[in-house]
Formats: structure tokens, sequence, C-alpha cells
């Protein structure tokens, strides 16, 4: 259909947004919602990424490396206790 | 505990006589005393570890768990009382068992440490998990074998951990009696909790005032609730129970049944309480 009107746009502003695609919405280490941040981190994004395990379990990656960091002998997933391996 | 297999690590140091102290366990000491914590009064708690032990103390408070009340210590985040009151049909039921709980500086990265308070002054053995000098044996704490902490547990997690120890059979708690030997250590011991509870966790507990105050107000609240359980296992107990000799399968509770005192101080109470002079 046409009106025969013409439009000339002279400026625009782009408006963005995105969201973490999470099975869950809280870290089950930190508690807080992955739509934050860790509580190490200011601002969410890109600094401060969601990993998840082969066991599917999700946590912000500076609480998993922490938790990590903290097992010496068997590095498991906090949630269901399996050896935890980064998924790709 | 330990046991004949003798493999849980858990040693019981401030009580020698405990069974099973054997020379086997003299493995490397593991901390748990909240009083005795050391290690942990160097290092003042992360901004981090504060924030996730806010909340779980507000999802304890949120979504409350039956039978279990919390009062933290106003001054200090890291520490707090706990109330988890007996079962119902346990052997522990109408018993009111104070812990005390303390965060580490590291929250949630490690256990908190957990002390039994409800001990009689050290005298009594409440389970085979509950030592007389206040340790809690759970794997979850680092103080059993079996699967140990992970940060995805919280303060409700533990304390219901807690709760589950004080279960219908206690005796079977202690590794390696997960049947009866002899036919009779089931309810031989329960029959003691069951009196214990009572003397210990109910009479003592609210002539002494020994919790905290909020957490008196909710065993004065509920000592009237259960004041009927309370007289029924009394007249269900004495005639048969009453100046006979406690038979502890373990050899660790001694002493002699008197449901009929126990009758008297809970009449005194329930008076007292009915006039809310306590």
């Amino acid at each position: 259909m046409s009106t025969g009107l013409k439009v000339k746009i002279k400026s625009w502003n782009g408006v963005g947004f995105w969201k973490w695609m999470t099975n869950d919405t809280d870290c089950g280490i930190c508690r807080l919602p992955f739509d934050g941040c860790c509580p190490d981190c200011r601002i969410p994004g890109d600094d401060c990424p969601i990993v998840s395990g082969q066991c599917r379990h999700q946590f912000h990656m500076h609480c998993i490396l922490k938790w990590l960091q903290t097992q010496q002998m068997k590095q498991q997933c906090p949630m269901c206790r399996r050896d935890w391996q980064f998924s790709d | 505990m330990a046991s004949s297999s003798k493999v849980t690590p858990a040693v019981d140091d401030n009580t020698p006589g405990e069974i099973g102290a054997t020379s086997a366990s003299i493995k490397e000491e593991i901390k748990w005393d909240p009083f005795q914590s050391p290690d942990w009064d160097l290092e003042k708690p992360t901004s981090d570890a504060i924030v996730r032990m806010k909340r779980d103390l507000h999802l304890v408070f949120s979504d409350p768990l039956p039978g279990i009340f919390i009062a933290p210590e106003s001054d200090d985040i890291t520490r707090l009382h706990a109330l988890i009151t007996g079962p119902f049909d346990t052997p522990y039921e109408g018993g009111f068992f104070h812990f005390m709980l303390r965060f580490p500086p590291s929250y949630p990265f490690h256990p908190p440490r957990v002390k039994f308070m409800t001990t009689g002054s050290g005298t009594v053995r409440f389970n085979p998990n509950l030592y007389r000098n206040g340790k809690v044996c759970l794997s979850i704490l680092g103080t059993w074998p079996g699967p140990q902490w992970a940060p995805a547990q919280n303060l409700s997690s533990v304390l219901m951990s807690i709760q589950s120890l004080m279960n219908e059979k206690p005796f079977h708690n202690e590794p390696g009696f997960h049947k009866e030997r002899l036919g009779w250590e089931v309810k031989s011991y329960n029959d003691i909790i069951r009196h214990e509870t009572l003397r210990v966790a109910v009479c003592d507990v609210l002539e002494r005032k020994s919790y905290p105050i909020e957490l008196m107000e909710v065993v004065k609240l509920s000592f009237m609730q259960f004041y009927e359980y309370y007289s029924s296992t009394i007249k269900k107990y004495a005639p048969e129970l009453d100046d006979t000799s406690m038979n502890d399968p373990f050899g660790i509770n001694k002493g002699t049944f008197n449901f009929k005192k126990l009758s008297q101080r809970i009449e005194k109470l329930q008076l007292a309480l009915s006039s809310s002079s306590l």
C-alpha cells in the first residue's frame, strides 16, 4: 500500500537489551541473580560471565573459580557433586 | 562413635570414654567448635561472605522451616543461635535443642561450625552424632565421612540436616549399627532419649532460661502446646521404667529413670507459665 507520503529520518537512537541464557535465575554459589553479577563485580556483562559445567549447572565464572581453588583433592559441581568439567 | 568398623575419622576428644575413641583415630584434628576458632578471629569476613550470610538468614526468616528457629547475634552477623524442636513421633518430641553456629570469613566456600549446647553440661549424649562435648557429626560440616560441604548448601540445609539426625530410631545413626544385634537396643536407647529429652531439653531449659531471649519466647509457647504430650508420655512410661537403670547400648548415658520427678517439674512449670510468672 502506498500513501505517497515521504519520510526522511534525520537521526535515531538504538536501544539494545540482552539477557544471559540460563537454566536458573540465581547463581547457586553467591545466590545473586545471573542478570546481575557476582559479588566482586559491579557491572554485569562480559567481564563477569556465566559458565556451564558438563553437568549443565551454571555459575558466575568468578564464583565457580573461587570454589574450585578451595578444592585440592576433587573438583566437584557444588550442586550435583559430579566431577566439574567446563562445558565447551 | 567410630564403632566396630573403625572407619570414622571424627574423635570425641573432650570425652575419651566415648564409644570407639580408639587409638586408630589419631587423624588430624578437625576444627569444629565455633567458640574455639582462633583461625577465624584473625580474618575479617569478606563483603561477599556477608552478603551471602544475610541472604541465608533472610531465607530462614522468609521461608521458615517447621520446628526450626534462629536468633542471630545483634552485633555479629557471623554468629547465631538456633533452636530445633524435637520432631513428632521421635523420642526427641517436645524437646528444645539449642545450637550455636558461626559462619567462616570465607563463607560459603567453607562450612559453618556448629556446637550443640543442650548436653546437660556435657553429661548427655542425645544421639550417636551429637556428642556430649557439643560436636555435631555431619558430613556437610566436615565432621563425618560422606558428602562434604559444597557452596550450594546454606543455613537452611545445614539446620535441616541437623534436624534429620533426630529421627525415630537414633540407635541406627551409629555406623555399623544398621541392625539391632541383641533385639533390645532400639527401644532401650529410645527410652533413654525420651526421658533425657524431658529432663534436659524441656525441664532444665525452662527452669534455667539458658537460651537467648527470642528463643525462650518460642520455648514457652511451644511448652504449652506440648504439655498434653508431656503428661501422656510420663503416664505411659513411668510404670514400666521408673526406678530402673538406664541401659544405654553404647554405654554412655547413665542414670535411673524417674518420670515421677519429671512430672512434678513439668506440672510446676505449667502452673508458672499459665500464670505467666516465668
